[in-house]
Formats: structure tokens, sequence, C-alpha cells
């Protein structure tokens, strides 16, 4: 019964993904950009959202995950040739082997996967500060490493000649594939005992929740999904490890909370809004029109007025666009609340 | 690693004692801040930006030096409160979770109003520079600027502490930081002892921005990210509600990144972002509350 | 000195009601007592009085100026200090520096109270002054947290279960401080769960149970079990 009246919660956010897709095929080309990188957008800040959302704990680090599905679905896709001419120094392993789209996306998955395992195993036992601050190192390293070395990757430069299979189609369903994932784990048990410490940790840990193998395992279905959307990047876009790092945490941190931390509608929105708001900014630099009026701002603009719209979202409505809620089909029966009331001397 | 401590000569120590000291500023800067108003200022790296800023064009539009730096405390300082109003104050009844993505917030807004205002190259640092200029001491060559960071910030921290401790102020500080609703119940005005540590807080920004400033030759919008970054790291290494253990973990941190910065070859230089924060990381696994925390203290709901 | 005076007093969180309708008054040089059961919004009352609960009706008066609205530390300056329950001195800071901590409750232009008065009638607190106070006992603790709001020099003292946890001896010698602070001319609202030695101390002692006032009870009712736990069930 539950599943019925739950549906909404998958296909809400499946529906508008389609639409903005559908959407996108109707414009021009030049704007086509910006719909294919929203729609990438909001394969990470689903991501984001299955860890975040459930667990309540911060990460700064999951676009480092996002890097790493990038490396993997780029490395693994540029034609041998041109990997001995730009990236020579590969290791041999890397240079010779060659996948196809479809692999590359799913190993790009896979790797992330296996990274944000290894990182969450000694990660998760931390909470709050600590936790913020631990995964910011880990995108600070990954960042650094990935800069410098040019066994794994391109380095210092962008990734070229990847083959650019990321058109709306693939953006789209790679979107819908995230939204059914996050969307399955929240109908399982283990995403509501996770959702249980968040609420209120000791009483999750008295009824015999292990917040640890939860937070991991949240932890790691969101490092797979972020290094998903990585590869889906990587084939939208020459990528470069400095575009990876705290610009990117920041605006995909700020469409998750503007949209609403607490559900998955909340992160499809915010992602789909924000980055539209972005998208509008960034394509006004070049002067656009708007019903038939002439718009041109100076750059930068996008980012001011994306930062500006978080602050003022956060000041004045914390839980976000959707306030954390799902939508779901009303119930029959009249559910009564309890009030909860203080106990006073 | 011992091939380095063959490397480590004078004035690279005296360049990571300086830079120690302007972390332990920064620390102080954002520990009083979390300590009233329980609140971690992500954009405590745009106030020094700010500070940056205004000393190139105080040098630029032809200010003396003194002129220049008065400039560059008027503006830090007044950004500060500012945040203080519009931000701190608004947001303070929420959970810690919401104050640290504002924060976040509110930095990537500053960083981009520079970038608009400024664009991504950034200007002169202006004519302090000279106080690169070396000192001869017994046949070292220190830098300059190395002293005189150091000293300001060792009489920075002498000058707080003597306010902490002596002044009614301080003390009304120290509880509130404590226990701001026991304070508060006690008479303690809540509106001084935030608007006490914000300026405070402030001051220690500008000052630092004087500091950085000279060794760096450009101010970019993302002056001093790298260093809140890190000291943020340092202080949550320390021990985020114990001051002296905060200070200290900006110092160490610090000094720590001057010396390795100073003594690494280049070629292993490039990793020193990542030993320091592998190093953050392991002794947050092994004292999640910091080096010297005690047990006790509310569990936080991140 | 100054009156106390609370009128018709509502105070709710949120739907729930701590208090109503609750009028008392407490005049220079007498004991007032307030007991009652858990949560009959003992509490709560003294919260209101000092600006930290919230106040949905009738007024909270001082030498007949109204408290209501105002912050907890303008309050405080008014000239009422609160002994909190639990005594919430501050561990890390030296007995005198708990005790400084109280002077930022005085009144505009008042020059008495301060630490003498506190020493005077706790003289552990001066053995003790440069120590941290997290090292002293629960009931030094206790002395501590009266003497801290006696250097405000306030003109009313309110008492949150201050003979919580603490042994009988303890609690005679914190009984008797009360009395000497009554005797020097403060007014006193102490809220207490120890009804029988309440009610033998107070000048007059409130029952309030359920947020409302039941019965009011002199000295001499002390040895009435019966009235008492009547009042406490109705």
């Amino acid at each position: 019964m539950s599943w019925i009246r739950r549906a909404p919660e998958l296909l809400v956010p499946a529906a508008l993904i389609l639409g903005t897709a559908l959407l996108g095929l109707e414009v021009s080309s030049y704007l086509q950009a910006y719909f294919l990188d929203t729609l990438v957008k909001v394969a990470i800040v689903v991501a984001l959202y299955v860890f975040i959302g459930n667990s309540g704990v911060l990460s700064f680090g999951h676009v480092s995950f996002v890097a790493v599905g990038a490396w993997t679905a780029g490395v693994l896709t540029v034609p041998e040739g041109q990997k001995r001419i730009t990236m020579p120094g590969l290791a041999h392993f890397l240079l010779t082997t060659n996948v196809g789209n479809v692999a590359s996306l799913a190993l790009a998955a896979v790797i992330g996967g296996i990274f944000a395992f290894a990182v969450g195993l000694p990660l998760m036992r931390l909470s709050g500060l600590a936790a913020g601050i631990a995964t910011f190192g880990v995108l600070e390293i990954t960042n650094n490493v990935l800069t410098y070395e040019q066994r794994i990757g391109p380095g210092l430069n962008a990734f070229s000649s990847v083959p650019s299979t990321t058109g709306i189609w693939q953006a789209a369903i790679g979107g819908v594939i995230c939204v059914a994932v996050a969307y399955v784990y929240q109908r399982t048990r283990f995403s509501r005992m996770l959702r249980a410490t968040r609420e209120d940790p000791a009483a999750a840990a008295a009824a015999g929740i292990s917040i640890y193998r939860q937070r991991l395992l949240a932890f790691t279905l969101s490092g797979a999904l972020a290094g998903f959307a990585g590869g889906l990047y990587v084939h939208l876009q020459p990528l470069q490890a400095g575009g990876l790092s705290l610009d990117l945490t920041f605006i995909t941190l700020a469409m998750l909370v503007v949209g609403g931390s607490g559900s998955l509608l909340g992160a499809v929105v915010g992602a789909l809004a924000l980055n539209g708001l972005f998208s509008f900014f960034s394509a006004a630099t070049n002067t656009v029109d708007v019903f038939g009026w002439s718009l041109t701002v100076p750059s930068g603009t996008a980012e001011l007025a994306l930062g500006a719209l978080m602050a003022v979202v956060l000041i004045l409505r914390p839980s976000g666009l959707t306030g954390g809620r799902e939508l779901s089909l009303p119930r029959r029966r009249a559910v009564v609340d309890l009030e909860k009331a203080r106990v006073t001397t | 690693m011992t091939l380095a401590f063959l490397n480590l000569t004078w004035p690279t120590f005296a360049n990571g004692l300086a830079l120690g000291g302007v972390y332990a500023l920064m620390a102080v800067g954002i520990g009083l801040v979390f300590g009233v108003l329980r609140l971690v200022n992500f954009a405590y790296g745009q106030l020094i930006m700010a500070g940056a800023f205004a000393l190139a064009y105080g040098s630029q539009w032809g200010f003396p030096n003194w002129a220049s730096i008065l400039f560059c405390f008027g503006v830090v300082l007044g950004l500060s409160v500012l945040m203080d109003w519009l931000v701190f104050r608004p947001l303070r009844t929420h959970s810690p979770a919401v104050m640290l993505v504002a924060t976040f917030a509110v930095a990537f807004l500053l960083q981009s109003i520079a970038l608009l205002a400024f664009g991504p190259l950034g200007k002169s640092a202006g004519e302090l520079a000279i106080l690169n200029a070396p000192w001869d001491i017994g046949g070292v060559f220190i830098k300059k600027i190395a002293v005189i960071s150091f000293v300001t910030a060792v009489g920075c921290l002498v000058i707080l502490q003597l306010l902490l401790t002596r002044t009614p102020l301080g003390l009304h500080m120290r509880a509130a930081a404590m226990d701001f609703r026991t304070a508060r119940l006690l008479g303690v005005r809540a509106n001084w002892v935030i608007s006490g540590a914000v300026i405070v807080s402030g001051l220690f920004a500008a000052v630092s921005a004087v500091m950085l400033s000279v060794t760096e030759l450009t101010v970019v919008p993302a002056f001093g990210t790298q260093d809140t970054i890190l000291v943020l790291a340092g202080v949550v290494l320390g021990g985020l509600n114990r001051p002296i253990p905060a200070t200290l973990g900006g110092f160490a941190i610090g000094f720590a990144n001057g010396v390795l910065g100073g003594v690494l070859p280049s070629n292993q230089s490039q990793y020193l972002p990542s030993f320091l924060f592998a190093a953050v990381i392991i002794v947050l696994l092994v004292r999640p509350n910091g080096l010297f925390a005690r047990g006790g203290g509310a569990v936080e709901r991140v | 000195m100054t009156a106390l005076a609370v009128e018709k007093l509502t105070v709710r969180y949120g739907a729930v009601e701590a208090v109503r309708d609750l009028s008392l008054e407490v005049k220079p040089g007498e004991i007032v007592g307030l007991i009652g059961p858990n949560g009959a919004g003992k509490s709560s009352t003294l919260h209101a009085i000092m600006g930290a609960a919230p106040v949905t009706g009738g007024d909270v008066r001082l030498d007949g100026r109204s408290l209501v609205g105002r912050r907890p530390e303008d309050v405080a300056r008014r000239g009422i200090a609160l002994v909190p329950e639990g005594r919430r001195i501050f561990g890390e800071l030296t007995v005198e520096e708990n005790l400084r901590l109280g002077l930022a409750g005085r009144r505009r232009g008042s020059n008495g109270g301060g630490l003498e008065r506190a020493y005077e009638l706790f003289p552990v607190l001066r053995e003790f002054r440069s120590r941290q106070a997290g090292v002293l006992s629960g009931g030094q603790q206790q002395q501590l947290a009266i003497g801290r709001a006696l250097a405000a020099h306030p003109g009313v003292l309110l008492l949150d279960e201050p003979s919580l946890g603490l042994a009988p001896k303890i609690v005679d010698v914190v009984f008797e401080a009360l009395a000497q602070i009554r005797d020097s001319g403060l007014g006193v609202l102490l809220v207490e769960q120890r009804a029988q030695r309440t009610v033998a101390l107070a000048d007059r002692s409130h029952v309030l149970a359920n947020g409302e006032l039941r019965l009011t009870l002199g000295p001499d009712d002390a040895g009435d079990t019966d009235r008492l736990v009547a009042a406490y069930l109705a």
C-alpha cells in the first residue's frame, strides 16, 4: 500500500529531470550546454543527499568521489593514441586499457564506491565538526594528488579527447538512475535506521542501531553515485582538477541546502532551480534575450547570485525550499498528533 | 625526513615561527567567535582578503603606510560588524549545521563579490613588501617580516590574555563561552560580549592581513582561503572548545606549514597540503575532540 | 528596599501551560516559599520573573514597574538575583572569579554588595577564593551560588531548589544563611521540594500543583502533614 502512496517520491523527481531534458532538446545548442550541466549537477546533488540527507552529517569530501569517478572514466576512454601524447606519464596499465562508454560509467561508480568505502572506514566514527574537517581534508588531499600525479591522469592539465558521450539522454537517464537508487535506498530499513540516528543518536544507539555501519553504508553508496556522476561529467566537458574542488563542493552543497537537505525532492529541486539560475546568469554575461529584453551582466554575477540566494534562504528558511518533505499522496485516515510537553518543576 | 631536518636553517625556522604566529592569531579570532556564538566562521578568510585588498588599494592611492594599515583595520572591522549583524545574530538559534553552511555561503558570496569587483588577477600587495628584506643577525639573514610577525603575534596574544583575565569584560566573555544562559541570568550583557568577541576577532584578522600580505606578492580573491582552512584544521586539532590548545593547534599547523614548505624539495612540497591534512585526519581519528580535550562537552549534532 | 509582585502570571511553552493565573508577593525582609510536586511550574515561575520563560499573561512587577518582556540581563540589573537549579557555577573559573561575575548584576549607581558580603556569610569561600570552583563540594558550590547572587546587592533573591542533592547538615547551613539574608532586609522567594523545612522557615508558603496555586500555609502548618499531602494531590 505504502509503495503506491510513496511512489510520487520517485516519480516527481524523475519527471522533473525528464521534463528538463525535453526542454533541453528544444533550445539552441548554445543553451543546451547549460541544460546538460544542470542535469549532471542533479546527479551529484542526489549523491550528496543520499549521505547528508539521511545521516545528518555534513560531508565536504564528496566532490573527491566525483573527481575519482571522472578520472576513472576519462582515463579509460581517451583513445590510446591520444593518451600517449597528452598524458605520457600514465601508468602502463591505464595507458593500454580502454573501455566503452557504459563500462566507463559503471567503473566510475565502482571506483567511486570503493574509494568512499576506504575513506569511510576510518572517518565514519566521527561526527560534527571533526567529520566536517576530516572530509575537508579528504577533498584537499584528493585534489592535491590528482593535480600533481601524472601517473593516473592529466595532472594539471584539463582532460582532452574524452568522447563526448553525455548528451541530453545520457545525462537524463543518468540522473534518473541516481534518483531511482536513492529512492530504493530510502525505502529500505537501513536508511530508516540511519535517519533514526539523525534524529536522536542516543536513542538509536540504545535501540541497537549501529551508527557506524549505517553511515558507512550510506557513505559508500553515495560515493558510488558521486563517482557515477563524475563519469557523466567527464564525458560532457574537459574537466580539470581545479574545477573539482572547493567551488564545486560549495555549489552542490548550496543546491542541496536550498532545495531542502531532508528530502530527495529537495535535492532535485535545489539542483534544477539553482543551476538554472546559475546558468541563466552565466549565459547573460554574453547577453541573453528575456521576453524581448536584452540583458547583459558582468562575469561573476552568477556566483554572486548563488551565494546571496543561499545565504538568504538559510537565514529565512533553514529547512530549504521543500522544507525537507517529500511529495506523497495524502493518507486516508487522520493521524493524531501527540504534543510534546516540556517537563518543568 | 632526516634529510629535511638537515636542511633546516635559521631563516626557515624563523619563517615557521612567523607563520605559526599569524596562524595562532587567526585561530584565536575564529575561536573567540566560536566561544560566544558557537559558530565557526568560514568567512574569516574573506575578512583577511578584504583587509589585504584595502592595503593594496591604499598603496595604489598613494596613502602613506600607516594610513593604509589604518584603512585596512577600518575595512576589516566594518565588515566583521556587518557580518555579525546580518548573518550571525539572526542565525544564533539554529542548529550548528545550518550555521556552518551559512558561513560557508557568506564566504563564497564575499569571494564572488571580490571576483566581480577586482577581477581574478588581483592587485599587487603594495609597499609593505620592503619588509620582506632580511636583517643580518649574526651572519644569518632572517626576513624582517618574520621577526615582526612573530613578535606582533605574541604581543597581541599577551594583550588578549590580559584582557580576558584582568578585565570585567574579559571575565564576562569567558563565562559566556562556558554557559551563556547562566551568564545572562547573572547580568552579563549578551550584546556587549558578542560585540567584544567580534571586534577582537576582527582586529586579529586585520593584523593577520597585514602580516600575510607582506609575504604574498599579489592579493587575489582567494587570498587567505587556504590559510583559513589550515587554521581551522589546526583549531579542531587542538580542540575547538579549549582556547589555549586551539591557539597551539593553529600555531603548530602554521609552524609545520612554514618549516616544511621551506625544507622540502619542490617535488615533495607540492604535496605539503596533503601531508598536513593527513596528519590532521589521523589525530582526529584518535582524538575527535582535539588533542587536549577533556571528556565532557556537548555532542554536536551536525 | 524592593517589593516583588507577581499578578495572574501565565507561562506557556507551545501548547503546554506551565503556570496559570499565579499571584504572589514578596516584600522586603520576608521569605516566601513556593513548594509543590515535580512539574508543578515552580521553576517556570522563577524563570518567568527573570525573563527567561515565555509569559503569555499577567504581569511581574518590581517596585511597581513591569519586568515582562525585558531581557534576563536587564532584569538582573534591576535588583533581582537568581540562584539557579543545580547551582550552575563556572567550574573552570576560580571562586573569586565566580563571585566577581555576580557583580555584573549590580544596579546602576549602586556601591553596595560586593564580595565581602559573600565571604562574611560563607567563610569557606574566602578559604577557597583562588581555587577552581569545580573542586568545591556540592554544599560549598551551593554557598558559592548564593554568594554570587548576593554580590549583585539585589533587593530580591530567587532560589531554585537549593537543597537539591545536599546532605541534611549542609541544608541547615544554607537555610540558616537564608534566615540571615532575610534579616538583613532582602526579600526571598524560595522554591523547594523539601516541603516541611520550607514551610517552617518561610513567613508564608504557597503550594503549587499543575501550574496553579492551591494553598497558602504559614509556619505553624509545618507539622500538619495531612494538609500538605492533600494540597499536593489536589
